[in-house]
């Protein structure tokens, strides 16, 4: 192995292994590619407004006198940066490194010798797919203006405006929607085609040695058949002579028949795709979302929670296999997907990462053996989401925890234990439903120990609930698992405990800011 | 001859199925009968129609102590069960499950003491373990298992340090080790201590202090204070 071939190797390891430098490479596509990114954004606007200015100083020069601060801003600045952002897209479009390393170990595997000649061809076979490409081409061309001064070249600039497509969802949709009737749009341009190139041959044929027709030149006839076609028709070239004029019946017939039938093809094309889109766009508005909860079936207690969860402002998915209920729960003013929860494919769909984004996946059908397919799916799929499961029988509970349930919740289980309460322990009873109904205007909150809370306080004493009229019930310790009722003042508190507190909503919101802000230190 | 025999106070469930088993089974510890019937006839449970007769049951419970469950299946018959029952016994505490709260404004109506529509409640259960699950985890312990955390009503009868102050001035937990939730003053109306309006309130003798604390804090408490006592609690909760 030649020298040359080892310091290749030995560099696309040490850039693998680089953490440096693939998180470089990860910023770099995240910002460039990554629609998801937060940051994205923020260059794409910068972008746009580089669009802009450029299309704006264009127009300006036609008839205006610009300063040269702006026409070298336009020619270097703008298409410097053009220029960087090509560069930075060509690099992150593929990895180098990664085709040599499969191509040694490949090697390696079968006993070959490394070729530099054919990691050349697969290296320059990836970027020259990039290259190929019309974003790229695009790209390319909106840099142009900066290598030359000549005036009529300068209408490249046009092309940063194609750019803005690459800014643009909407566009890709609109195209990737056409695309579908990629058979029919072509089939329609042919016949369009034919009817263009005959109908100008003849109109040529028939008017060109005609002193009074208009058309004159065979580019003359292909305007008119344009023109005519289109059935815009601006008059200032018609013909003359009856064997023209018949010629222009047929042409305006057709023309009639190819605008029908093309707009037809686009609203074919979007109604049946329509359904996609709104789907697409669901996964779009879940997948900004930070966190969630994934509610898989839409009957009976679904319904109920997801509508108690919303309301205490919680981003809600709804899923379910069945069109009706996902209509419903659309209807209810929820994201829901017409996805089977019992399919890993659905949650691939999703492109979400299940134990970052879902607080918690709900299985609430009414069918313990759809719930424990749910419960076991995600479960295959992610070891610590958590899962909590309706039981509809008994019987089934072992399969719901073997499944990998965290909660399973029993109505059946809490009917017997509520009868228990009214008859054993009337008054905790009342008085716990009271608390928990919103009506009472009293509340009962739990507050987690921050870095931010724990930083100035870290015994009981030091909270000074009373002043805010909240009641501090106990302190849930994170270390041993076990609530400690009426704390002693030195009691301390740890990051990650949790301060159970009762009191008017209001003063418990009031507290709650004040340990965040520790404005009454 | 009749007249002779004591009457039992009892539990009567109506509807036999798997929820009125589950009752059953989790009442058993305060009552020691307990009956439960059904609209059809079968081996486990005695029979009962909708004919608004009941004298069969009078002769043999003590209907003023007793507590019916009306848990058929059916929501509009257990309204008319409901209906039946308490136009035959006024001070019969009746608690009914319903599927949704469409059904339980119904049987409010109808007269039941307590309602339970079981959607929303498995469905509130959920969220609250999901919004605050240590909270519920604290409740469901005071509540459902053996904790020795326990809530109370007791009347306040002897004389005190804390009658005649509001009930925010006073350092509950330093002082007796109990935490106060809310007062009931004679009308019945009761608030918890820390809605706004309990504030202008200073507790009087014969208040009666709903706590929550440890068993021996509370049994304390009481003996210094007064005596624990039992409040129809259905009319409480209205």
């Amino acid at each position: 192995m030649s020298i040359i071939s080892k310091a290749i190797i030995n560099l696309s390891y040490a850039l693998d292994d680089s953490k440096r430098y693939n998180k470089t490479k990860k910023f770099f596509y995240n910002i460039l590619e990554n629609d998801s990114f937060r940051l994205k954004k923020y260059l794409d606007g910068f972008m746009i407004t580089l669009i802009f200015l450029s299309v704006y100083i264009l127009i300006r020069d036609v008839k205006h006198e610009l300063n040269d601060f702006w026409i070298e801003f336009n020619n270097v600045v703008i298409s410097l940066i053009f220029f960087i952002e090509y560069i930075f897209r060509f690099w992150v479009s593929s990895s180098i490194s990664k085709v040599v390393i499969n191509q040694n170990e490949h090697n390696l595997m079968l006993n070959r010798n490394f070729s530099i000649k054919k990691m050349l061809t697969e290296v320059l076979k990836d970027k020259l797919k990039y290259v190929f490409s019309i974003k790229a081409i695009i790209d390319l061309l909106a840099i142009i203006p900066f290598f030359h001064q000549l005036r009529l070249l300068r209408v490249l600039i046009l092309f940063r405006v194609f750019k803005l497509f690459r800014y643009a969802k909407s566009f890709q949709t609109f195209v990737s929607v056409l695309a579908t009737k990629k058979f029919e749009f072509i089939t329609l341009l042919m016949f369009a085609s034919i009817i263009i190139f005959v109908s100008s041959v003849l109109i040529y044929v028939m008017e060109a040695n005609n002193p009074d027709s208009p058309i004159h030149t065979l580019f003359d006839a292909f305007y008119w058949s344009i023109v005519t076609i289109s059935t815009v028709g601006y008059g200032d070239v018609t013909a003359v002579t009856n064997e023209g004029r018949s010629v222009a019946i047929v042409v305006i017939t057709s023309g009639v028949a190819v605008l029908a039938f093309s707009t037809s093809l686009v609203v074919s094309a979007f109604s049946e795709k329509l359904d996609e889109m709104k789907e697409m766009k669901t996964i779009d508005n879940i997948s900004k979302n930070k966190s969630f909860y994934l509610i898989c079936g839409y009957e009976g207690v679904a319904n109920e929670v997801a509508k108690i969860l919303k309301k205490n402002d919680f981003q809600i998915l709804v899923m379910d296999e069945d069109e009706k209920r996902v209509k419903e729960a659309i209807k209810d003013g929820f994201e829901a997907l017409n996805f089977d929860p019992g399919e890993v494919e659905s949650y691939k769909k999703l492109n979400i990462d299940l134990s970052k984004h879902v607080r918690a996946v709900l299985a609430l059908r009414q069918s313990d053996v759809e719930n424990v397919y749910t419960t076991m799916t995600v479960r295959s799929m992610h070891k610590d989401v958590y899962i909590l499961s309706l039981l509809m029988e008994e019987m089934h509970r072992n399969k719901l925890s073997i499944a990998g349930a965290n909660e399973i919740i029993y109505s059946k289980d809490l009917v017997g234990m509520i009868a228990k309460e009214f008859i054993g322990q009337p008054v905790a009873f009342e008085v716990i439903h009271a608390l928990r109904s919103e009506f009472s205007g009293v509340d009962m909150e739990e507050i987690l120990v921050t870095n931010r809370i724990f930083k100035y306080i870290s015994k009981i004493n030091q909270l000074e609930n009373e002043k805010y009229r909240v009641v501090l019930l106990g302190i849930w310790k994170k270390d041993s698992d076990e609530f400690i009722f009426n704390p002693k003042a030195d009691t301390t508190i740890e990051l990650g405990d949790y301060l159970v507190v009762i009191g008017n909503s209001l003063f418990i919101r009031e507290f709650k800011r004040a340990l965040q802000k520790k404005i009454f230190r | 001859m009749k007249n002779l025999i004591e009457k039992k106070d009892a539990a009567l469930i109506f509807g036999y199925n798997e929820y009125s088993l589950e009752i059953a089974k989790n009442i058993s510890f305060k009552y020691k009968n307990i009956e439960v019937f059904s609209l059809e006839k079968n081996e486990n449970s005695s029979h009962f129609d909708l004919s608004d007769d009941w004298s069969e049951l009078e002769e043999k419970f003590d209907m003023e102590n007793s507590v019916a469950f009306c848990v058929l299946q059916d929501d509009a018959t257990n309204i008319f069960l409901t209906l039946s029952l308490r136009a035959s016994f006024k001070n019969l505490n009746i608690i009914a499950f319903c599927k949704n709260k469409e059904g339980a404004h119904k049987l409010t109506l109808a007269g039941a003491n307590k309602v339970i529509p079981l959607i929303q409640t498995t469905a509130s259960m959920i969220s609250d373990m999901l919004r605050k699950p240590i909270v519920t985890k604290v409740m469901h312990g005071i509540l459902y298992e053996k904790s020795d955390l326990k809530i109370a009503q007791i009347r306040v009868e002897k004389e005190a340090s804390f009658i005649g102050k509001h009930p925010f001035e006073v350092n509950w937990g330093e002082e007796f080790g109990i935490i106060v939730l809310s007062i009931m003053q004679d009308d019945i109306n009761s608030s918890f201590i820390y809605s706004s309006k309990a504030k202008h309130k200073a507790i009087q003798n014969g208040d009666i202090l709903i706590v929550v604390g440890y068993d021996n804090d509370i049994i304390e408490f009481e003996s210094l204070i007064g005596s624990q006592c039992e409040v129809n609690w259905g009319d409480w909760s209205r």
